[in-house]
């Protein structure tokens, strides 16, 4: 299977079963247009008026040596390789911890309801935090490197006991063969010296919430009194992020219907300092005001456009930056196992509540039909863990022959259950919006190789 | 090559070495 698409003046052809990117000229891209439907003197013949034979044949000859070379018209071969993945063995090797149900701030568009999870308001114990701790290590086989992540609501409303669950994960390293990754994400607003110089030593990646332009942020992030909080969060993060030599951080925002120019955010917040940023679509029922629409594709694909744009622009002027969604690797990336099972929520993956109980990951968090189990008695709901276990690119009819499946794997199980009810289909307006940023990301590695 | 120019030499065919090491998402 072959993507071609032009973009920002470049034709690029995408082998999706290699995972090879060309950059072609016109002729190129026209001929492997035809070359899988039309003999070679069909394709002469088609095209005579735009080109001389000589480029033709040249062309075609060029693409030959690349399909021969496993490069272009790569059949799929990884439908068999993928198999009965339902039978397989898993472990977990990742936990969302909650530590806190509660939060400081009443974001608008917060799918936690303001950190309660259509529940209760209420802070994960030491000796809850340990018990999963002690989940994940048991649970992991032989893997060594496990992740924990503190979440919420607003971890650090509960953060001595953040620090008590680090020190006690580094205990454990010395008993067992893992490896502990903490991380955090955070609104900022109680963030302080102590809590940076922590977050520095011990958390391998920081997750700072904003959405941008101050207007913007203050909209849709105010406290429960209504008043905005960008004042507050902007300079801690600042420093924040460069306490960390801006790297190891996000700042992570979300944009909706009420701000489509997000370009502008990524950029506010590049202007003030920012290097790792993510900007993000909200994911809502179209009943809510500010949810994603269709006819808001055009003008978002256009602004993803502008964004790539700037982006080498400013990387060429030396003042470069990430951006979460076009960040793709074309020389190494996941093996293909990685990206036909996608983020692994329910099996590799797991939620935790301040009171121990199991959910394939954050966004099924309060749903009672999503209850896994708990970390005192492990994972209960087999029949659950099993759903999600026969989750990949090949169970999903919209994702078996879309060219993005390698980079998207598959989409997130919650927003499909959200929209359609189950877990085996996918989001349409999120699949629209991922294949233009597959599309945008390859085209700026395309513009930037050109320089080298 | 006149007509086209690679990006990428890596080839997905040859990852088919599952090991469950890497980081939680996607796309040595």
């Amino acid at each position: 299977m072959v993507h071609q698409y032009k973009n920002n003046g470049y034709n690029i052809v995408l082998d999706v079963n290699s995972g090879a990117v060309h950059v072609v000229d016109d002729i190129a891209y026209d001929v492997a247009l035809l070359y899988e439907e039309v003999p070679a003197d069909g394709i002469v013949d088609r095209l005579r008026e735009k080109y001389t034979p000589e480029e033709i044949k040249e062309a075609i000859a060029e693409i030959t040596q690349l399909k021969e070379a496993g490069e272009l018209f790569t059949p799929d071969e990884y439908e068999d390789v993928v198999g009965d993945w339902k039978g397989r063995e898993t472990v977990v090797k990742a936990l969302c911890l909650h530590i806190a149900h509660d939060c400081n701030l009443s974001c608008r568009y917060c799918f936690a309801q303001e950190g309660e999870y259509h529940g209760k308001r209420e802070l994960m114990s030491v000796e809850t935090g340990k018990a999963a701790l002690d989940f994940l290590i048991a649970q992991s086989g032989n893997r060594r490197n496990l992740e924990v992540d503190f979440f919420g609501g607003e971890p650090t409303l509960n953060f001595e006991v953040v620090k008590e669950l680090v020190a006690y994960g580094r205990e454990q390293e010395k008993l067992h063969p893992k490896k502990f990754r903490f991380t955090l994400t955070t609104n900022g607003v109680l963030l302080n010296q102590e809590i940076m110089d922590f977050a520095n030593r011990e958390m391998a990646n920081v997750v700072l919430s904003i959405d941008g332009r101050k207007e913007v942020n203050d909209h849709m992030r105010p406290f429960p009194n209504g008043a905005g909080s960008y004042d507050v969060i902007v300079p801690k993060f600042q420093k924040f992020a460069d306490s960390r030599n801006q790297e190891n951080y996000y700042v992570r925002g979300t944009f909706t219907h009420h701000n489509l120019d997000f370009s502008k955010d990524v950029l506010h917040l590049a202007d003030l300092g920012f290097r790792q940023i993510s900007v993000e679509p909200v994911v809502a029922q179209e009943t809510d005001s500010y949810a994603i629409r269709e006819e808001d594709l055009p003008q978002l694909f256009d602004e993803y456009d502008k964004l790539a744009q700037e982006m080498i622009r400013r990387t060429r002027e030396g003042r470069g930056f990430q951006f979460f969604h076009f960040m793709i690797d074309l020389e190494g990336g996941p093996c293909v196992v990685k990206r036909l099972s996608g983020c692994g929520s329910g099996t590799e993956y797991l939620a935790v509540t301040p009171w121990g109980d199991l959910y394939p990951c954050h966004q099924f968090v309060g749903d009672d039909g999503f209850l896994m189990g708990n970390v005192f008695d492990g994972v209960k709901n087999e029949k659950l863990k099993a759903e999600f276990q026969g989750c990949n690119v090949y169970a999903k009819k919209k994702c078996r022959d879309c060219f993005a499946r390698f980079y998207c794997s598959g989409g997130c199980a919650a927003n499909s259950y959200h929209f359609h009810g189950n877990i085996q289909d996918a989001y349409d307006i999120g699949c629209a919006l991922q294949k233009k940023r597959v599309e945008c990301a390859i085209m700026i590695k395309a513009a930037l190789a050109q320089e080298q | 090559m006149k007509h086209i120019k690679t990006l990428n030499t890596k080839k997905l065919q040859h990852t088919v070495k599952g090991c469950g090491e890497c980081q939680t998402s996607v796309g040595k």
